[in-house]
């Protein structure tokens, strides 16, 4: 995706965020964007066929969302302004805008081992404590790390593994 | 020589022993996309303009375009190993060079990575590349002459150390040799005065940069001289950097109250790499394509070109820009841009050069802003009415084409005009002392010469510096200590040079 999709898909994600009055309602509407777009998946190559007719598309749309008629609306406006191959990112836009108003940090942790269920929790209470906010953790196992852990969270990278250790002291012997 | 192994396992405790552990915690980004020596980052939300990032696998790069959504940053090495979706770190400093007294006398690269082979650098610090020139109440005006040892410049266009003398003219016209004669010359200055020598190459051929170095080698003039070299085959972020790290080894000398003389070989070069970055980094291109700020990108490194004041040590850095001109067009964008920024600027020619005149300096383009005060007394006594009898003899030559009848005057002037330029003439790397280039001067300048055939002139001078090394070195000692050119010294040059056109027509 080049930089101008990008930029775009930040526009309509916070213009989609606006429609929100409450941190509730911005979380209802992130969640009801990411089910749109599952749901909207399998049709996706259908959505972008030129042949079918805007109205058709809308239409369609509409029928299959109309439970969630405000997010309809959303994805037809994006269809109407070509726009749609943009809902993937979009999500993810929205996801985060509203993770910003409810202080909500993700963080992908990523350890040599399976972590208990204490130890996961005592994680996301460092790392909330650490950045003053709730942070929610995704934890992965990679055995190429060795021992310890690496966390991303909030732009930054963590590393406590033994793997960069061990590369911190190989460059200390070599240099 | 026998290893013991308890040796090396004792070294290797001991580094153990000073390993940290410790997490370590970075401000990270993703590589979207990289190609050409450029790559664009997500994420470094905190990254300042000019830092410098770590790519992994030993690449650094430069963060240069801050935009909405992505930083732009120039690699400083090759790209093939930076993926996209890889991992880049904030490092939290701007790009430096080890500097220190072990520097001189070595090749380093824009980074400060030896190439000569010597081992690695003793750095007693890092200078930031990027500093802010001194200002106003730093500096004191340019008063101290900085010697070439090329008689057509230090009479003519006369620098002095602080000054920034721009070194123009088209291909194989003598700009680079200009430059290493001023180096190589500063042997012949005595250590005091001595200019430490920085030579930037940008964008040459390896093979020129060898060259240069081995002649400076030879010469005996690396023992004084630092070469930064960013060569061709090198990314145009370190062509990009190079004057700037070049500038900042000169200036950790100039605040130690040193002389430098810095080259930057040469600055054509360098707009076009930072053209090409800039361009690549989707800056929007103006005149020649070059982006809007390349003004700003030579001004700024030039202007770090002072004379600090005593209270500062009285340090100075002297820049000898070169700019490669296309057909002698001084008109381009690049070339009006350092002479406008510059102090003066060394005009060679590509005519003067193809007709035998080396070096080809064009008298009336050359120009000296500042130099003409730092000039000594001696010299400027022998060489002050120099330029203008010089322009009036190639303005009567034109007319003597025609093959008009002159006046005597004029055939008196056109006499000593064909001789002043035969004896302005020099071989490469062989500076004069300033006590040799006054006695040439003077012996033109005063009539002895002008009974001497124009195509003896040079056989005349070399003779006559020959002579007085042998037999008349106090002539050469008085002018040395000199301040001015009195009476009493006049008489022993005047004494001098008569005995010596006995000798000369008597050798013929």
């Amino acid at each position: 995706m080049n930089s101008s999709s990008r930029i775009a898909a930040k526009r309509y994600a916070a213009a989609y965020d606006n429609l929100s009055k409450t941190t509730e309602d911005a979380i209802r509407r992130a969640a009801d964007l990411a089910v749109a777009a599952q749901a909207l998946a399998n049709v996706h190559t259908w959505l972008n066929a030129p042949e079918i007719s805007l109205a058709h598309k809308q239409e369609t749309v509409r029928a299959a969302l109309k439970k969630i008629p405000q997010t309809a609306s959303f994805v037809e406006v994006l269809l109407e302004a070509k726009r749609y191959n943009l809902l993937p990112q979009i999500v993810q836009e929205v996801q985060a805008l509203a993770d910003k108003r409810e202080n909500l940090l993700r963080a992908e942790v990523f350890a040599a081992q399976t972590l208990s269920a204490q130890e996961k929790t005592n994680i996301e209470a460092t790392l909330s404590a650490r950045y003053h906010a709730t942070v929610k953790a995704v934890f992965h196992t990679d055995k190429a790390l060795l021992g310890g852990l690496k966390i991303w969270c909030n732009g930054e990278l963590i590393d406590g593994s033994l793997q960069s250790e061990f590369a911190r002291l190989q460059e200390l012997l070599t240099k | 020589m026998a290893i013991r192994p308890e040796e090396i396992t004792s070294i290797i405790q001991e580094k153990i022993a000073q390993f940290k552990p410790s997490a370590d915690i970075s401000e990270v980004g993703t590589v979207i996309q990289v190609g050409d020596g450029i790559a664009r980052v997500h994420g470094l939300q905190n990254v300042k303009a000019s830092e410098l990032v770590d790519f992994g696998n030993g690449i650094k790069g430069m963060a240069m375009n801050l935009e909405y959504d992505n930083v732009g940053c120039v690699l400083m090495g090759p790209d093939t190993q930076i993926k996209e979706g890889g991992v880049v770190k904030r490092t939290g400093e701007v790009i430096s060079i080890p500097v220190g007294k072990d520097v001189i006398g070595r090749v380093v690269d824009p980074l400060g990575l030896p190439l000569d082979g010597k081992g690695p650098l003793k750095a007693e610090k890092n200078m930031p590349l990027d500093i802010v020139a001194p200002g106003i109440i730093d500096r004191q005006p340019v008063k101290q002459p900085l010697q070439t040892g090329i008689k057509a410049i230090d009479s003519m266009v006369p620098i002095g150390k602080g000054q920034r003398e721009l070194i123009i003219g088209d291909r194989q016209t003598g700009k680079t040799a200009i430059a290493i004669d001023a180096i190589i010359n500063q042997k012949n200055i005595p250590e005091k005065e001595r200019c430490i020598c920085i030579y930037v190459a940008i964008g040459q051929k390896q093979s020129t940069v060898a060259q240069v170095v081995k002649t400076l080698t030879d010469f005996g003039a690396m023992d004084y001289t630092v070469v930064v070299s960013a060569t061709a085959s090198d990314p145009a972020s370190l062509l990009y950097i190079a004057p700037y790290a070049g500038c900042a080894i000169g200036e950790y000398f100039m605040w130690q109250g040193k002389d430098v003389l810095i080259v930057y070989d040469d600055l054509s070069k360098h707009a076009q790499a930072y053209r090409q970055m800039s361009l690549l980094l989707r800056r929007p291109p103006g005149r020649e394509a070059y982006p809007g700020d390349v003004f700003y990108l030579h001004s700024r490194l030039l202007e770090r070109a002072c004379k600090l004041s005593n209270e500062n040590g009285g340090g100075s850095l002297t820049a000898l820009p070169i700019i490669e001109t296309q057909a002698n067009d001084v008109s381009a964008y690049i070339p009006t841009n350092v002479i406008s920024i510059t102090d003066g600027q060394i005009y060679l020619e590509s005519n003067l050069f193809l007709s035998g005149i080396k070096p080809a300096v064009n008298v009336g383009l050359s120009v000296s802003r500042v130099g003409g005060s730092a000039q000594r007394k001696t010299m400027r006594k022998v060489a002050g009415t120099l330029r203008i009898d010089l322009s009036q003899y190639q303005e009567l030559a034109g007319f003597a084409q025609f093959g008009s009848e002159l006046d005597k005057e004029s055939q008196r002037q056109i006499a000593r005009g064909q001789r002043m330029t035969e004896l302005l003439k020099q071989n490469q790397y062989a500076p004069l002392t300033v006590a040799e280039e006054v006695l040439v001067l003077y012996a033109g300048t005063h009539g002895y010469l002008d009974d001497i055939a124009v195509a003896e002139v040079l056989s005349y001078e070399k003779q006559l510096l020959a002579f007085t090394r042998a037999e008349h070195k106090e002539v050469l000692d008085a002018l040395n200590a000199a301040a001015e050119l009195t009476a009493e010294v006049e008489q022993k040059i005047n004494e001098l040079l008569d005995g010596f056109k006995t000798v000369f027509k008597a050798g013929k």
